[in-house]
């Protein structure tokens, strides 16, 4: 699993992207829809979520703003930009090639083994 | 509940920069964790267990806190633009000095306005000029400490000291240039020419209280 853990956490970025793409959304509900649709078997800390969000922010790719709760404390809310709908994009292709690529390189080309 | 996550990030928080950037991260952080605890209380855990599972989640804050240390200090486009700004705002107020003598000597020798008129549009020029400079002074950031080393407190120290010495300088300033138009203002319109020099003593004492008024203010 902690191999498994280190690569997603590579590519956390790209997943933040991914669940933002159809909606704005805050911290705790993009780090639940990962947890449900890992099947509960992978969720990201906190402080690597917050880092990727400023990250993020600082390269324009998304951009935040203030929910407005009554109750209790205010929730901040995250929207794509068009400049991170289209590194997204990118970062997609780059996904599928080195996926491709690794496959070739650990199975060699014989994938039962 | 609440109070018990909000003292836990306060002092997660502890070693953080007191600024507003830490002060969001630190609210956003506390609406999500809310709303973690409350899903961890719904699927049937007791308070302490969702109390400690919530926080464990939080993983290592030390990178964040890093974060916003290092673009406290060393913002350097921010830090352009604030020159920039600080800059514009310099010439503009004294451009404004200037004009206000212009605007002075045109309204009694040219448009032939009353006197005291004209001497109040130029007071209020320089007034307007005057709270620019002030705001300018004042509203400039703050060097904040990255550590508790010494080298940063002396930082901290120095940028303290030199903006308050700067902004002593500006006040000054402004008060010889009004009391210098004042002089030749007085002299011009009443001809008391064998007294008005007087001014220039006023002035040296008010320049040294304003010092000292800094100094005290400081202890």
């Amino acid at each position: 699993m902690s191999i498994t853990s280190d690569i997603i956490r590579g590519h956390t970025e790209t997943i933040i992207l991914s669940h933002l793409v159809d909606k704005d959304s805050y911290g705790y509900e993009i780090n639940k829809a990962i947890q449900q649709q890992t099947d509960n078997q992978y969720e990201l800390k906190e402080a690597t979520l917050y880092s990727a969000f400023r990250r993020l922010e600082q390269a324009t790719l998304i951009t935040s703003y203030w929910g407005n709760q009554t109750t209790g404390a205010r929730r901040r809310y995250y929207s794509i930009t068009t400049l991170g709908r289209s590194a997204f994009k990118q970062y997609k292709t780059d996904w599928e090639e080195a996926k491709q690529l690794i496959d070739k390189l650990i199975y060699g080309g014989n994938k039962d083994v | 509940m609440y109070e018990r996550f909000r003292e836990r990030l306060d002092k997660l928080f502890e070693n953080a920069p007191q600024t507003n950037r830490a002060k969001e991260l630190k609210e956003e952080l506390l609406a999500n964790l809310m709303d973690k605890y409350n899903d961890l209380i719904s699927s049937g855990k007791n308070d302490d267990e969702a109390f400690n599972i919530t926080i464990s989640g939080i993983g290592d804050i030390d990178d964040l806190i890093r974060e916003l240390k290092e673009k406290d200090v060393f913002d350097y486009g921010q830090s352009v633009i604030d020159r920039k700004k600080n800059a514009l705002i310099l010439s503009i107020s004294i451009g404004l000095y200037i004009m206000s003598v212009v605007i002075l000597i045109l309204c009694t020798e040219v448009l032939n306005i009353d006197e005291n008129v004209a001497v109040c549009l130029m007071l209020t020029i320089d007034a307007v000029a005057t709270c620019l400079i002030i705001y300018n002074v004042v509203s400039r950031p703050k060097y904040l400490k990255a550590d508790d080393t010494i080298v940063e407190e002396f930082k901290e120290w120095k940028s303290a000291n030199t903006s308050e010495k700067a902004m002593i300088k500006s006040i000054t300033s402004i008060m010889w240039l009004v009391i210098t138009a004042l002089y030749f203002l007085l002299s011009f319109t009443l001809g008391i020419w064998g007294f008005s020099w007087i001014i220039f003593i006023i002035g040296a004492a008010i320049d040294r209280i304003i010092t000292l008024s800094f100094q005290l203010r400081k202890r």
